[in-house]
């Protein structure tokens, strides 16, 4: 019975929950964008060997950030955090033009995976402050975004150092969750 | 050999799925459209207007008309991801494309981006459903005067039809829906996808 009236509360404010992975290679910004999340602003990082994981707050909605180190050799473990994930934050750096090539590569063998089919895509084109980063337009291009016909996506122009487009970001993330997804 | 079987089965029986780009320029309420569409088909309530942001990527909704399914890509409209358009082309059955009939400065914009998308090869065939959008505010122009400033060449290859909706109160939407639905059953284009699907689905049974 309170089971009941916790379902009806929450449906009723709309306390929903998600899991979000947020993944990208190393150096993309990925804990940086998590602690800008968490806290509203810039906290000095090490390469992350494992994983942070937060709760954030926004829009009605409970978000249960995983933000997973990103080295080549860390990678493989990503899979282990694939069930119950409703959407994928993926982190680029934009003016790391040498590895779009891999970042493209890494992201479409995640979008092949299994249990992470029903997820929608927010993709931060991240670090625009630093001279010589791509744009929305070129990131979504060398990812091959266009290729994704199945789920939601969106990408923005983030810049984590100065909190920009990040809760952008974000808005889009709650609205689609809420709308049903997918 | 049951594969075989199975997939000519499912050739010949299954409900056709039909995909709908809709594009337009950014601000003409493609969006809208699109929750619109969720809430009048479908048992998800969509996005009510004040919510909605502007896209900048894929946003998709899939409904049930006249027991055909849709699904339909709606794709942003702003200057740097049209771009992105033309890589859906080929496995659209047709294309609704917005117009917000409101804002005449818009309309020049509005027609050049819809030619080159016409002129496109990989849309050969494929009716295109224009609306003179927002005809809920006061200044909007109907259908027959956006088409004649539209006044579109080379439009005969392909079923076409105007129609005035607005995708704030859903009017003129249901008619819309229902010329797509029977002009994408007559269209050509439809049983070319449909041979080129079933031929793919055949070859990996």
């Amino acid at each position: 019975m309170g089971l009941v009236f916790t379902k009806l509360f929450s449906s009723l404010f709309g306390n929903k929950e998600a899991r979000i992975l947020v993944l990208g290679l190393d150096n993309a910004g990925k804990t940086t964008i998590l602690y800008r999340m968490q806290m509203g602003e810039v906290v000095s990082t090490i390469p992350t060997i494992g994983f942070n994981v937060e709760t954030v707050q926004y829009n009605n909605i409970k978000f249960q950030v995983w933000d997973l180190g990103g080295q080549t050799s860390i990678r493989p473990y990503w899979r282990c955090y694939f069930p119950n994930t409703q959407a994928i934050i993926y982190v680029v750096d934009s003016s790391d033009t040498d590895r779009l090539v891999i970042a493209k590569e890494e992201f479409h063998a995640i979008l092949e995976e299994e249990e992470l089919k029903g997820a929608v895509v927010l993709v931060y084109a991240n670090k625009q402050d630093l001279p010589g980063a791509l744009d929305d337009a070129t990131i979504t291009e060398a990812l091959e975004l266009h290729k994704i016909k199945n789920r939601q996506w969106a990408i923005y122009k983030t810049s984590a150092i100065k909190g920009e487009g990040i809760f952008e970001g974000l808005d889009w993330l709650s609205n689609t969750l809420k709308a049903g997804g997918g | 050999m049951f594969s075989l079987f199975y997939g000519l089965w499912k050739y010949m029986f299954s409900k056709t799925e039909f995909h709908v780009l809709i594009l337009g320029i950014d601000k003409a309420g493609k969006t809208t459209l699109l929750e619109k569409l969720k809430t009048l088909y479908s048992n998800l309530e969509g996005l009510p207007p004040d919510r909605i942001v502007p896209t900048v990527g894929l946003n998709i909704g899939r409904i049930e008309a006249s027991n055909t399914k849709l699904i339909f890509w709606d794709l942003g409209g702003q200057m740097g991801l049209r771009t992105i358009w033309e890589k859906y082309y080929e496995e659209a059955h047709a294309i609704v494309y917005v117009i917000d009939a409101s804002c005449p400065s818009r309309f020049e914009d509005s027609k050049s981006a819809l030619e080159k998308v016409l002129r496109h090869g990989d849309l050969e065939g494929a009716p295109l459903l224009i609306l003179a959008n927002k005809q809920d505010l006061a200044g909007a122009v109907s259908s027959d005067e956006l088409a004649r400033y539209l006044d579109l060449k080379e439009l005969d290859e392909r079923p076409y039809m105007f129609e005035a909706v607005s995708a704030y109160d859903g009017s003129g939407i249901k008619d819309s829906i229902d010329w797509l639905v029977d002009a994408m059953g007559r269209s050509k284009r439809t049983e070319t996808l449909r041979i080129r699907a079933g031929v793919n689905g055949l070859a990996s049974a």
